[in-house]
């Protein structure tokens, strides 16, 4: 059958609407958070037994008494890179945000966050995929998606493994979840975390942490070499504290005249009503003024 | 040209038409974004052309983007023990002082501060959203909005769309302008071709602009006083930069505020000093308590 003109033309009529709803806009590129970044992260939480502000429970408490710093030189530990929620937070590090794209297509499904020490990195997807199934693998930095809320780009992490919320051993259970808010100021990238964990957290647990852009900035590479085992820590032992033997623990409490009860964190002392309780406590006498027992 | 024919092409044209409309309209709706009026290629070398009716700026409080009023409380997760407790003398690790900062903070004495009329220095605007507390934040006219802290019973005021008179005295809390930040032109190249035109043929630098999502504040005219409640100065030629954004996290709904402040002071720091401090809302008064100033505790 021959079409004539008008047919033609009517059938256009039908297929340019269509047009309409071809992709029409970028996908991404809310705000400019691609590039070198300079650390402005205050480290804090690094002596033993400084459990301050952080909400944690009962059982979190105990795994964190637990913890003894020869733990760092297990073979194991060595070379045992920090999770991305952590390594922003307590190591004072340079990022690096690349976007992430499909091998294959070369279209951006997400941004790509790169630390320093110890090179963890991190995946963000904003192409809309969903999580893997719960029983799927847990990785350092855990699997992430996330959107942009106006100029902020904000993700949810989950699939993280077990690690730390301080350098001294505070645990983060791997049943964990980050919220994480990416907002740049200008020239200044804020950070902010809000970490969620059933198993030793009571509330949400929030930092919050600030770059600079430093588009000069080169991120050396991390080498790190394991040492034979037993080298440092005999073979075949864990370095650990049992349940009340821990004489380090109110060391930070001595050194800085806080009530030892108070270091030891709880939802409870991040409130400004804690105030007039902290003034009712004891505090341990001042023996020390050093920082001996810093494991950071 | 038989007339069947040339209204078809007719339709044809009217439908190409109608489609670029609608692609552009398209392009213009994007999720958080409002149309802007189009300038004629600014960025391209073409004469600036305002092709929209000029309309009288907006108040800020018409403009706010988001809601910060109410009665916000602090969660020190942060530098707990400089801010819940009052910190020893020197103890300033985490301030860059350069060497004349550290000879100042030095000469800390809390006792001569509160009996020589001094003890709000570490309630002042670098350091009072770092001192535990609540906040109470509402409209006090259409272009200021007022902060009340129950520590240290402070006043900030925000104000929109004015600038620190030449004549403004030093206070405490300072002078602090504020502005509705985010809003910014997104390129809407799709790349597929190359920069928008408009329909006279000029380019046209950015067709969408992105909302305003965020409070910024500069404070100046400050009264020198402390960033720490152990005396770490900060002098009269500091200026304080604060980003304000609030959220609502959607594992526990509770609605956050949280405070970005960058302290820029040449005659004691070495670089910027940034701090953070984070509040949840609350819904109503509860656990209001005004105090006056203390020299030698945290709030």
């Amino acid at each position: 059958m021959k079409l004539s003109i008008s047919d033609w033309g009517i059938k256009l009529l039908w297929i340019l609407p269509l047009l309409v709803l071809l992709p029409t806009r970028p996908a991404q590129a809310q705000s400019d958070i691609l590039g070198e970044w300079s650390p402005r992260v205050y480290n804090d939480g690094v002596d033993i037994g400084d459990y301050t502000g952080i909400p944690l429970n009962q059982a979190g408490r105990l795994r964190a008494e637990s913890w003894h710093p020869d733990q760092i030189d297990l073979p194991e530990n060595e070379c045992r890179p920090h999770p991305i929620d952590a390594g922003l937070r307590v190591s004072v590090s340079q990022l690096r945000i690349t976007p992430e794209l499909d091998p294959d297509t070369g279209q951006q499904v997400g941004y790509r966050l790169h630390v320093a020490w110890q090179q963890p990195e991190q995946v963000i997807y904003t192409d809309g995929r969903p999580h893997p199934s719960p029983n799927a693998p847990h990785w350092w930095s855990g699997f992430s998606t996330g959107h942009w809320e106006g100029n902020t780009l904000v993700y949810f992490t989950d699939h993280l493994k077990e690690a730390y919320l301080t350098r001294t051993g505070v645990p983060r259970s791997s049943k964990s979840t980050v919220t994480t808010r990416i907002h740049r100021y200008g020239n200044y990238l804020n950070i902010t975390f809000i970490i969620n964990d059933p198993a030793y957290l009571t509330e949400p647990y929030i930092r919050e942490y600030s770059w600079v852009y430093a588009p000069d900035q080169v991120i050396p590479p991390f080498p790190c070499e394991i040492v034979p085992e037993g080298s440092i820590v005999p073979a075949g032992s864990v370095p650990n504290f049992l349940p009340g033997q821990n004489d380090l623990l109110y060391n930070f409490a001595k050194e800085y005249g806080i009530p030892p009860e108070a270091t030891l964190g709880g939802a409870e002392t991040t409130s400004p009503d804690y105030i007039k309780k902290l003034k009712t406590m004891k505090t341990l006498p001042r023996t020390t003024t050093d920082h001996f027992h810093r494991a950071g | 040209m038989k007339p069947g024919t040339f209204l078809a092409r007719a339709a044809c044209v009217c439908a190409v038409i109608a489609t670029f409309s609608l692609m552009l309209a398209a392009q213009a709706g994007t999720d958080g974004a409002t149309a802007v009026p189009l300038i004629g290629g600014a960025g391209a070398g073409n004469a600036p052309q305002a092709r929209a009716e000029v309309q009288p700026p907006k108040s800020g409080k018409a403009a706010a983007p988001k809601d910060f009023t109410g009665y916000w409380v602090s969660v020190v997760t942060e530098l707990w023990r400089y801010r819940m407790m009052v910190p020893d003398k020197d103890d300033y690790q985490y301030v860059p002082l350069n060497p004349e900062g550290r000879k100042v903070a030095a000469l800390w004495d809390p006792a001569k501060d509160q009996a020589s009329g001094n003890a709000c220095k570490s309630y002042a605007a670098p350091a009072i959203m770092q001192v535990p507390g609540r906040l109470h934040i509402y409209w006090q006219d259409d272009n200021t909005l007022r902060v009340d802290t129950d520590s240290g019973t402070q006043t900030r005021l925000f104000h929109f769309g004015s600038s620190a008179p030449a004549s403004e005295t030093p206070t405490w809390q300072g002078f602090s302008v504020a502005s509705w930040q985010g809003a910014e032109n997104v390129d809407t190249r799709d790349g597929q071709g190359g920069p928008v035109q408009d329909a006279d043929g000029r380019l046209v630098p950015g067709r969408q602009m992105r909302q305003a999502d965020y409070l910024k504040v500069v404070t100046t005219h400050l009264k020198p006083g402390y960033l720490q409640k152990n005396g770490i100065p900060f002098s009269a030629n500091a200026q304080l930069e604060e980003d304000f954004d609030t959220f609502t996290d959607p594992y526990s709904h509770a609605t956050w505020l949280t405070v970005t402040s960058v302290v820029t002071d040449p005659q004691y720091l070495i670089e910027p000093h940034f701090m953070h401090a984070h509040f949840k809302k609350q819904t109503d008064n509860s656990g209001w308590d005004p105090t006056p100033c203390h020299a030698d505790e945290p709030r």
